[in-house]
């Protein structure tokens, strides 16, 4: 018990008036005097005695009047934790992120949250979530034990990377289906790089009260593979510049040391290198040339020689090795320096993965699109008809082009493919000047950039002199020119794309193609387009690989099959008719096969924030657990159970007493008073 | 000084009265007192036969010689009565709810009778103050100027001390020389018997004591409200009363106190009356004289 207002208690003094009142009547009474006591004699004093004891009831009844109202001021407030912990709920968090199967985090974290389970009461609720990739609701607010030593028991190690902002905003919108007391126990290492950058995002509600279990105090010694920087696809091996693999040795609060490294390509070591690595430092290790197979090669960088963490020494990548593909250049006949442009940054972009075939639009008749990588229509006029429908379905199918609207395109006003005609045409040159890009949508695969600066990538140096005018529609804008002319659109079209540059390749309508970014707007355009840039390289666990686009044609039905590194097929039937997107859940090789017919070969590997165990500082943890709810901190390595004891106000009963006390007090001090009168 | 005691009121009253004597004591001057003596007045009393040893100046010589038989010739004295009163100071007389106090009441009647004894009857007058002694005494006289002496002594009669009857009545009897009337103002807060005992001898030597018994009407009939810390005025003595026993078993004690005195003093051949000091003071004088003409 407890007062919120103890400096009220100071009023108890007041208990001396009535006190005071009733000694000074008893003790002030005025002698009467008389002429002589010879015919009186002290023979009541039992009824005295009675008198006194009422007067003393009145005087219990005045004192406690004044103490009640004093307590009442001092607003004293019980703790009652077994009320409290019946009454909350009990939300198990078990971290089961990569960096838990280091030595026995995860066996320990379970040890924990078992034991966790066990102490609290029977008739209090709880509930099991699990922290990987992502909040898994394990269980439902319960009381079943059974239930949920199942839901813990059940969880398993994962592969995916920790992050306590997206816990806060779990439990942000848990709280707002559960109005009463939440104690939250995070059971777990405690990662730093699990804390996001923002510390508002990790944020509890106040009806939250956070436990932290952390099953280590202090950072471990750790190697890892950080980075491998190799070819996607390889059409020369001995290529000096592309068949080669770079890894990056990374140490987490480790010493200087010299670790060997390892290439493994399908299972077989193909190289070993020794590194220096400086302590809690990194290292640079080459392999070339890479000798790779035809097809899908699933290549392993492995770092040798044990440490706590021997999940993470290796990182895994796909090299796949093919001819290089052939993209169809269809141009108007009189543009001929698109052609060039494009095809110089293709091969300077791509090292040779693309050939560029070049034809005017009156030769496409005969050819099919299907053989190529993707088509481009450089300013094309009016293609032949045949060609046309066939590259419709090659769309359709998955193919994808380019339109590139030169001078002579706008002429047409009808765009192949597109769907929509010319409006108008913008003709900066004409009026003394040029446009410049305005709005870039960096998101947008082509012309993705993780940071564009202010000069957006390079882009607003870019002068168009020319760009056609044209409805977007449903299509996807990608850049605007400063007056709003939507200058680079993408549509999707069945299982393929259709990007649209408002402007031609050459150096007429624009001057893109003197500009550096221009290779790299090439080289990104010729991956999205190819497909390779959906399944090239190595992707982290919990990314997302699209299976097939949104808008499915109608009466067409495909089926994707997915084969996860485990050799198991995680969609069912259903699934594999319409999933649209598929979350790689575990490291290792993924292995897909379109609905366009294409395989994949995916490397999935954990996010490398994984490998740094170091801990969040101490006071880091108690900023957390202590601002969630405004209580003490609760950051105990053990796992020993201590439930907060909530207050609860007894203002209310002690008012209520007050009243009783007041009645009781005026009913007896009104029935002396009529004894009184009696008397008289 | 003299308006303080006569009231015009209250000897208006009183004047229509004479303040008769039941029994005649030693005297000479003729008034309205009846001498007991038989002595050499001109009214005739009765004959008696001669004893030896009487006085032979007494024989009526004139029925001897008619009848040869030797008798005595009595006749009916008219004397001046000597009234003495016997004033208690003690402390209780000083108890009051309300004016005036015993003490003051006391005062106002003896001064009544001492200006109806001396101005109207030429009564000798006399007072004595007691509590546990004597403390005043003015001896009983006729003198010009007993009247303001007497006030005087009544002036300095305060209350002081507790009652104590037995050493001032042994005193008196020494002082009382003459048979007259003796008057006891007091509240008699004593045991009856012990008050008769003392009372009694002043009877035995021939004066007539009237007894009268001052008490406040609280004193009869007490009102309490509540339980209450009473305090005795003459031994300070200290007791807790409640109101029911004021109202029962008190009043019960004072009404058989009161009743007792007056049988035993008229046993004692004393006459006994009762004066609350609320009573008007004319109209217990009145009704007391009223009560001594029935007597005669």
């Amino acid at each position: 018990m407890g007062f919120l207002a103890p400096w009220f208690l100071a009023g108890l003094v007041a208990l001396g008036v009535p006190i005071f009142v009733h000694l000074l009547r008893r003790h002030q009474a005025t002698p009467r005097p008389v002429s002589s006591l010879m015919f009186f004699e002290r023979g009541s004093q039992s009824s005295t005695r009675h008198r006194r004891l009422r007067y003393l009831l009145l005087l219990a009844l005045r004192c406690s009047l004044v103490f009640l109202v004093v307590l009442a001021f001092a607003n004293p407030f019980l703790r009652r934790a077994t009320a409290d912990a019946n009454s909350r709920l009990l939300l198990i968090v078990l971290d089961n992120s990569f960096s838990m199967r280091a030595g026995k985090r995860f066996a320990d974290a379970k040890t924990l949250a078992l034991a966790a389970l066990s102490a609290r009461p029977h008739a209090q609720k709880a509930q099991i979530m699990s922290l990987g990739g992502q909040v898994d609701v394990r269980t439902q607010a319960t009381s079943d034990d059974a239930q949920l030593r199942a839901a813990l028991q059940s969880v398993q190690p994962g592969d995916g990377h920790a992050n306590f902002g997206e816990l806060g905003q779990a439990i942000r919108t848990l709280a707002e289906t559960v109005h009463g007391p939440v104690e939250l126990r995070l059971v777990s290492d405690m990662q730093r790089t699990a804390m996001p950058a923002n510390f508002a995002d990790a944020a509890l509600p106040r009806n939250v009260e956070l436990v932290l279990q952390p099953v280590v105090n202090a950072a471990s010694p750790n190697w890892t593979i950080e980075n491998v920087d190799a070819p996607a696809s390889l059409s020369d091996p001995k290529d000096p510049k592309q068949s080669r693999v770079r890894a990056v040795v990374a140490g987490f609060s480790t010493p200087a040391a010299t670790k060997n490294v390892s290439l493994l390509i399908n299972g077989k070591t193909l190289a070993t290198r020794k590194v220096d690595v400086p302590g809690d430092g990194r290292a640079a290790v080459e392999f070339a040339p890479l000798d790779v197979a035809y097809g899908f090669n699933r290549c392993e960088v492995r770092i040798e020689g044990g440490d706590a963490f021997p999940a993470d020494d290796a990182r895994v990548f796909v090299v796949r090795r093919s001819d290089p593909e052939r993209v169809l250049f269809v141009h108007a006949p009189t543009d001929t320096r698109s052609a060039v442009y494009f095809g110089s940054a293709l091969s300077a972009a791509s090292h040779g993965s693309f050939v560029l075939q070049s034809v005017a639009d009156e030769q496409a008749t005969d050819l099919d699109p299907s053989k190529y990588a993707f088509v481009v229509l450089s300013d094309t006029g009016t293609l032949p008809a045949i060609f046309e429908h066939a590259l419709e379905e090659y769309v359709v199918k998955g193919g994808s082009v380019l339109i590139a609207l030169g001078t002579s395109a706008a002429h047409q006003s009808r765009i192949p493919l597109w769907g929509s005609d010319v409006k108008d045409a913008h003709d900066y040159a004409r009026a003394g000047g040029a446009a410049a890009v305005g709005e870039m949508d960096f998101s947008y695969p082509a012309v993705e950039q993780a940071q564009p600066g202010a000069d957006k990538g390079g882009w607003v140096d870019i002068k168009f002199f020319y760009a056609a005018v044209l409805e977007p529609g449903q299509a996807r804008v990608a850049a605007r020119l400063a007056d709003g002319t939507p200058v680079l659109l993408d549509k999707q079209l069945g299982e393929g794309h259709v990007v649209l540059l408002a402007s031609g390749l050459e150096n007429l309508t624009n001057d893109l193609p003197l500009h550096p970014v221009f290779v790299a707007f090439v080289d990104r355009t010729a991956r999205y387009l190819s497909g390779n840039e959906r399944v090239s390289g190595a992707k982290l666990v919990d990314s997302f690989v699209q299976l097939r686009s949104t808008a499915e044609p109608v009466g067409a039905v495909s089926t994707i099959e997915v084969t996860d590194p485990d050799g198991h097929r995680p969609l069912t039937l259903s699934d594999a008719r319409s999933i649209q997107s598929f979350r790689l859940e575990r490291a290792g090789f993924y292995q897909i096969r379109f609905a366009n017919g294409r395989d994949a070969v995916i490397a999935v590997n954990p996010d490398r924030r994984e490998s740094d165990l170091e801990p969040l500082p101490k006071d880091v943890q108690s900023l957390w657990s202590g601002g969630s709810g405004g209580g003490p901190t609760h950051a105990t390595a053990a796992g020993s159970v201590e439930l907060k004891n909530h207050p609860i106000s007894l203002w209310w009963y002690v008012m209520l007493l007050v009243l009783v006390s007041a009645l009781a007090e005026t009913a007896l001090a009104s029935g002396y008073l009529g004894t009184q009168r009696e008397e008289v | 000084m003299q308006q303080r005691f006569l009231d015009p009121n209250v000897l208006a009253g009183i004047s229509s009265l004479d303040l008769l004597a039941k029994t005649v004591v030693d005297g000479f001057v003729a008034g309205l007192h009846r001498s007991p003596d038989f002595g050499f007045s001109q009214e005739f009393a009765e004959y008696r036969a001669y004893v030896p040893g009487d006085d032979l100046r007494h024989v009526d010589w004139n029925l001897f010689a008619r009848t040869e038989r030797c008798y005595l010739k009595r006749y009916r004295g008219e004397t001046n009565a000597q009234l003495t009163i016997l004033l208690d100071a003690s402390n209780s007389m000083n108890y009051t709810s309300g004016p005036p106090a015993k003490m003051d009441y006391a005062r106002y009647l003896a001064a009544s009778l001492f200006y109806l004894a001396i101005h109207n009857q030429r009564d000798a007058a006399g007072l004595i103050v007691f509590d546990q002694a004597v403390r005043d005494y003015i001896r009983p006289s006729t003198r010009p100027g007993q009247l303001a002496r007497l006030f005087a002594g009544l002036e300095r009669a305060e209350p002081q001390a507790r009652t104590e009857f037995s050493e001032p009545f042994k005193h008196f009897q020494n002082l009382l020389h003459r048979r007259g009337i003796v008057i006891v103002i007091s509240d008699f807060y004593e045991q009856p018997e012990t008050i008769v005992s003392h009372c009694a001898p002043l009877r035995f030597r021939g004066n007539e004591v009237v007894l009268f018994h001052i008490l406040d009407p609280e004193e009869v009939c007490p009102v309490l409200r509540g339980s209450a810390l009473l305090v005795d005025l003459e031994t300070d003595r200290r007791l807790e009363v409640i109101p029911e026993y004021t109202k029962t078993t008190y009043r019960a004690k004072i009404d058989a106190h009161i009743e007792q005195l007056r049988s035993r003093a008229r046993g004692a051949g004393m006459d006994y009356q009762l004066l609350l000091t609320s009573h008007p003071l004319d109209a217990a004088l009145r009704g007391y004289l009223s009560l001594r003409q029935a007597g005669n």
